[in-house]
């Protein structure tokens, strides 16, 4: 068959009612494929029609996002009037293009979380670890928060790292699932063992792939003011139930009492 | 359809376990950091805590350290410690050689090894500067804080610590406390300082951040698609769906083609 021979049908129908036989038939086709590929995404996800968890506004799985560290080179040591206090007071860290190291508290381990523009709260916490193949474990249940315990607890120097789990096996929403709603400016309220209350003021709210998690940005940051980092899953889902992403709130802290 | 997604999901493993790969694998020449919770020291009686992270560049690093709860006012010689044949950790009571119920700078050795980097604020670095006490931070109030950048140290050093090898210690305790460094037991590094001087008050194991992202996604898990019923019923419609697409697309190309 050539392409330029008329084909059979050409004959039984005039060419206005042919043109519209095509139209119609890609239509068809593109509603197919699109009802196709929804049922097939939802029948994977298995949430039976419910959308996936909420995703940062500002985000998309943006890839090179490790914000080069200031600090670098040669620095001076911190002056001690950068500290101006010792005792958790009514404390406002610095600008963050402060150069040294801003106030800090004392390791204690937290008691509650709150972020109150969602209307999360959990006094549920767990120890993250390093496993053997290198990667951090995660809490066993959704509605703990997990600590990585080799990082700093909330208010001391450095990104103190917090996870939990954005929905469990049977799709009940995890205490994370609506972190990605967060926005800068939102506050994340932390209470420690040794009775010190924190509020850390919400910086960034991005949604990264796995494959490109921002290691530095969230482990390390600046490391010279009391910064935490909050960390669940979103995106897409593939065939083994395993989201995409990971969705990271970062904030400092703006006041301790 | 099905092989195509298999294809799919087997390479983006690949990739996952490359990056981790990656990410795990020593690094020599790249920029790497490690990071330490400090910890009081064991038997030593300090109620303090401290972080600490260090950047690699080469043969340079960068400290960046803050502490409390340390004697307030008094100088802290603080180092970085690495041995080859040590234990890459901080002491435990359990090395308590001398049995007093402290414990002294040599006998953490087999935890954290020798001193190989001297966090001192000017001048030199060197382990030669272990116990330089004019040059260290005095904690005023008892708070420490340290950065420094361009610190050499030879190539071993910076692939130790870049391994996460290396332990931070920050010295000078207050048995007796009474408010300076006193007592009548003498620094094993130093005769003419009292122990309490030179005695290990916190420390930590600088370590590699963890791999990767986290799987913070219960994420529906298999028995969900096992148990049929609407999962099973939306994959049937789905395929049919686009099989019937297939079909109508394959119609509708037909039917361009004739017009041409």
């Amino acid at each position: 068959m050539t392409e330029h021979t008329p084909s059979p049908d050409s004959d039984r129908s005039n060419p206005r009612t042919r043109r519209l036989g095509a139209g119609v038939a890609i239509a068809v086709t593109a509603v197919l494929v699109v009802v196709g590929i929804v049922a097939l995404v939802i029948g994977l996800r298995g949430t039976s029609g419910t959308p996936g968890p909420p995703q940062p506004a500002a985000g998309g799985a943006s890839s090179n996002s490790n914000p080069a560290t200031p600090g670098a080179g040669p620095t001076r040591s911190g002056t001690p009037s950068s500290s101006p206090s010792v005792s958790p007071g009514q404390i406002e860290t610095p600008a963050q293009a402060s150069v040294g190291i801003g106030d800090f508290l004392e390791a204690s381990q937290p008691t509650s979380i709150s972020i109150p523009s969602i209307g999360v709260r959990s006094s549920h916490f767990v120890s993250l670890r390093i496993q053997h193949d290198g990667t951090i474990s995660v809490p066993g249940t959704a509605q703990e928060v997990g600590l990585y315990d080799a990082g700093p607890t909330p208010g001391q120097l450095g990104p103190s790292v917090l996870a939990a789990h954005v929905d469990t096996p049977s799709g009940v929403p995890g205490i994370f699932y609506d972190l990605g709603k967060v926005q800068p400016g939102d506050v994340v309220n932390v209470a420690r063992r040794d009775r010190s209350h924190l509020t850390f003021t919400v910086d960034k709210v991005s949604a990264y792939k796995k494959t490109q998690f921002p290691t530095d940005a969230v482990y390390k940051g600046d490391f010279t003011r009391p910064e935490i980092r909050l960390v669940t899953c979103g995106g897409p889902t593939d065939s083994r139930n395993e989201y995409r992403d990971n969705v990271v709130v970062f904030a400092h802290l703006t006041n301790a009492t | 359809m099905g092989t195509t997604t298999t294809t799919r999901i087997a390479g983006a493993s690949i990739a996952v376990a490359a990056a981790m790969a990656l990410t795990v694998g020593p690094a020599f020449a790249a920029e790497t950091w490690v990071s330490a919770n400090l910890k009081p020291v064991a038997g030593n009686g300090v109620d303090g805590s401290g972080t600490a992270m260090v950047e690699v560049t080469g043969n340079s690093i960068t400290v960046t350290m803050a502490a409390n709860g340390l004697l307030p006012d008094n100088p802290h010689a603080a180092h970085i410690h690495f041995g080859a044949e040590a234990r890459h950790e901080c002491p435990a009571l359990s090395d308590d050689t001398n049995g007093d119920g402290h414990l002294n700078t040599t006998e953490g050795g087999p935890a954290y090894g020798d001193i190989v980097v001297s966090l001192t604020k000017t001048g030199d670095t060197s382990p030669k500067s272990g116990l330089a006490i004019d040059r260290f931070d005095t904690a005023p109030g008892g708070k420490l804080t340290y950065q420094r950048g361009s610190i050499t140290v030879s190539s071993d050093v910076a692939t130790a610590i870049s391994a996460g090898q290396s332990v931070v210690v920050i010295h000078g305790v207050d048995y007796n406390k009474d408010g300076k460094y006193s007592g009548d037991t003498k620094s094993d590094l130093d005769k003419s300082l009292p122990t309490e001087a030179t005695d290990p008050a916190l420390c930590g194991a600088l370590h590699v951040a963890p791999a990767g992202g986290m799987h913070t996604g219960g994420g529906f898990a298999a028995d969900g698609l096992k148990s049929g019923g609407q999962n099973e019923a939306l994959l049937l419609i789905g395929g049919g769906a686009l099989l019937a697409a297939a079909g109508t697309g394959a119609f509708a190309a037909r039917r361009a083609r004739s017009r041409a």
